[in-house]
């Protein structure tokens, strides 16, 4: 049964800007209200009216035009969506948050095969390269040696000596107050060699050179020149990565050894400024707890980082699809991914080393 | 008939590099203007001067008889709700699904609009260029017929009196370009939307064109009725046209 009725009159202009008005208007009125809308006034319309008047029909059954000219009827027609909305909406389906779970371990797994697949052919693409010098483009690897060795080695020094410096600052206050001063040598020199340089030039490769291979790597899936590579015949997992993972082996030790000396200088500095512990002093100190296998240790460690770093940036840019916003997803994944696993990898060193 | 865009001694280009020089046209409403001419002759380059994407190097342009250099910020934004752009590439933003792509235009110059309405828009334009049911997929999940349907769906959201289209048809399948200018010549017919075709597409040309403006050696070399260009027997065009 019928509860009223409500006419509307509506505008001259019936365009977007007078939408919202009549959409208020309306709102109150309740569902089995007949609603006449009269068009006589109407000179101009626009397509918001019509999807107005499809919603208001859509919501009351009870909805009637009067005054409607055939124009209007026309397009009214044809910007009428002919195909069911409700319909397409029921693509959209609410997963089930187990089946969620599921789907995510699933991917978590096979993006895991993927990168020791990935891994693997690497290491047999870099074996392969030392035996038959082919599917690498000529002069690549020095090119790569100077982007990862030069472009690392400033902002790396920094660092290593600014944590040179904290540490022994940190550490000598207490010392001191047990009259154990000269140790901090064999604390600065055993953290920065076996510890805090391996970790730090791998968060530095990570961030510099791992998001650097992966944007474009993956800006180079974008613009479909790894699909140009492979109609030349070429491997582009060869082509791309043995440059950048023969570049980091050469590279990695020059770093550690510049990183390890100008770390401890800045202990070294520290030490003389704080408490007058002589150069020679220190080093002779350093020298009995640190050995040339720590040395090999730490570089080691680095090395296996920078492996890491390379594999994970060149995973990530070759797993891009399509657009340019999957780039700098793919390139922040990269990191986070690289500085994971070395964190993880460097715990795992700890517990088997020590 | 209306004039709704005019240049006048207009010189494009890029700072001191002019590629076009002296152009003098008219667009009329209602009409579809296709600017044709070999790569690289400016044909994209004139036509983002005209909406005021690069500043042309000298000349006037005006819309609906108003100089475009003369107006105002706020008048500037209002003219952009009244035009409508097909690019090139599409444009599509790809961290978007086609409905809130679509959706743009109406979020950004009417955000008091209710959500109910604007959703009806969406669907009903989605509707018209057939990609109702990918509402809710991302550009990168379309193929390339689709996404230019998809952009042209966000350039019409807002009825627009003009839609510019860079190459609309290029790449596409000669079915899915025709449905591409059936759909433009709907425009043109039922809402009366005035459109500025830039495009190298023989069929398409010969299709939908109105008015043919051909560029040649930096200036306009031909500029009338598709019917006329003919018997101007110019060797240019008649190559162009693959009749010679």
């Amino acid at each position: 049964m019928n509860m009223g009725k409500k006419e509307l009159l509506l505008p001259e202009k019936f365009t977007i800007e007078n939408i919202p008005s009549l959409f208020n208007e309306l709102k109150e009125v309740k569902e089995d209200v007949n609603i006449e809308i009269d068009f006589k006034n109407v000179e101009q319309f626009d397509s918001s009216a019509i999807a107005f008047l499809n919603h208001l029909k859509g919501n009351n059954k009870n909805v009637s035009f009067k005054n409607v000219t055939s124009e209007f009827n026309g397009i009214f027609k044809i910007f009428s969506p002919s195909e069911n909305i409700e319909q397409g909406l029921q693509i959209i389906t609410t997963k089930k948050r187990f089946e969620h779970i599921a789907n995510k371990f699933l991917k978590l797994r096979s993006n895991f095969k993927k990168y020791i697949l990935l891994l693997s052919d690497e290491i047999y693409y870099t074996i392969q390269y030392i035996f038959d010098r082919k599917g690498v483009y000529p002069g690549e690897i020095f090119n790569q040696i100077y982007h990862i060795g030069c472009s690392s080695t400033s902002i790396l020094c920094l660092i290593s000596f600014l944590v040179g410096i904290t540490i022994s600052i940190t550490t000598l206050d207490q010392l001191n107050n047990f009259g154990a001063d000269i140790y901090i040598a064999d604390i600065v020199g055993f953290g920065m060699v076996r510890e805090l340089i391996p970790i730090m030039t791998g968060i530095i490769l990570a961030g510099k050179i791992g998001a650097s291979i992966t944007a474009e790597i993956s800006s180079m899936k974008v613009l479909e020149e790894i699909d140009a590579l492979k109609t030349m015949g070429l491997v582009p997992e060869k082509f791309l990565m043995v440059p950048r993972l023969i570049a980091i082996t050469v590279a990695v030790p020059l770093l550690v050894a510049i990183a390890d000396v100008v770390g401890i200088f800045g202990g070294v500095i520290v030490a003389k400024l704080f408490s007058g512990i002589q150069a020679s002093a220190f080093l002779k100190e350093m020298f009995i707890t640190v050995d040339l296998k720590d040395f090999f240790i730490g570089m080691g460690k680095t090395m296996i980082f920078g492996w890491v770093v390379v594999i994970t940036a060149g995973y990530k840019g070759f797993s891009v699809e399509k657009g340019a916003v999957e780039v700098g997803i793919a390139t922040t994944k990269s990191v986070v991914l690289s500085i994971s696993l070395i964190i993880v990898l460097d715990c795992l060193f700890a517990l088997l080393l020590y | 008939m209306k004039e709704i865009i005019r240049t006048e001694k207009l010189f494009v280009g890029y700072g001191e590099n002019i590629v076009l020089r002296e152009l003098d046209f008219i667009v009329n409403k209602g009409e579809i203007t296709v600017i044709l001419g070999k790569s690289g002759c400016g044909k994209s380059t004139i036509l983002k001067t005209i909406i005021g994407l690069i500043p042309p190097i000298s000349g006037e342009i005006y819309f609906y008889e108003k100089r475009m250099d003369y107006l105002s910020e706020n008048s500037v934004n209002d003219l952009y709700k009244r035009i409508g752009v097909l690019f090139q590439n599409n444009a599509l933003l790809n961290s978007l699904n086609l409905y809130d792509n679509v959706s743009i235009p109406i979020k950004m110059h009417y955000p008091e609009l209710p959500k109910e309405v604007e959703k009806e828009m969406v669907f009903s334009m989605l509707s018209q260029v057939g990609l109702l049911q990918s509402f809710n997929k991302f550009p990168s999940q379309l193929s390339g017929g689709m996404r230019k349907r998809a952009a042209l769906a966000r350039s019409m959201i807002l009825d627009p009196d003009i839609i510019f289209c860079d190459e609309p048809t290029t790449g596409l399948d000669p079915i899915t370009a025709d449905g591409l200018d059936e759909l433009m010549l709907n425009l043109k017919n039922v809402f009366g939307i005035t459109l500025i075709v830039v495009t190298h597409e023989l069929r398409s040309i010969e299709k939908i064109s109105d008015k043919v403006i051909v560029l040649k050696n930096e200036t306009v070399h031909f500029s009338g009725k598709y019917d006329k260009l003919f018997t101007f027997n110019d060797s240019f065009i008649n190559k162009f046209f693959l009749k010679e």
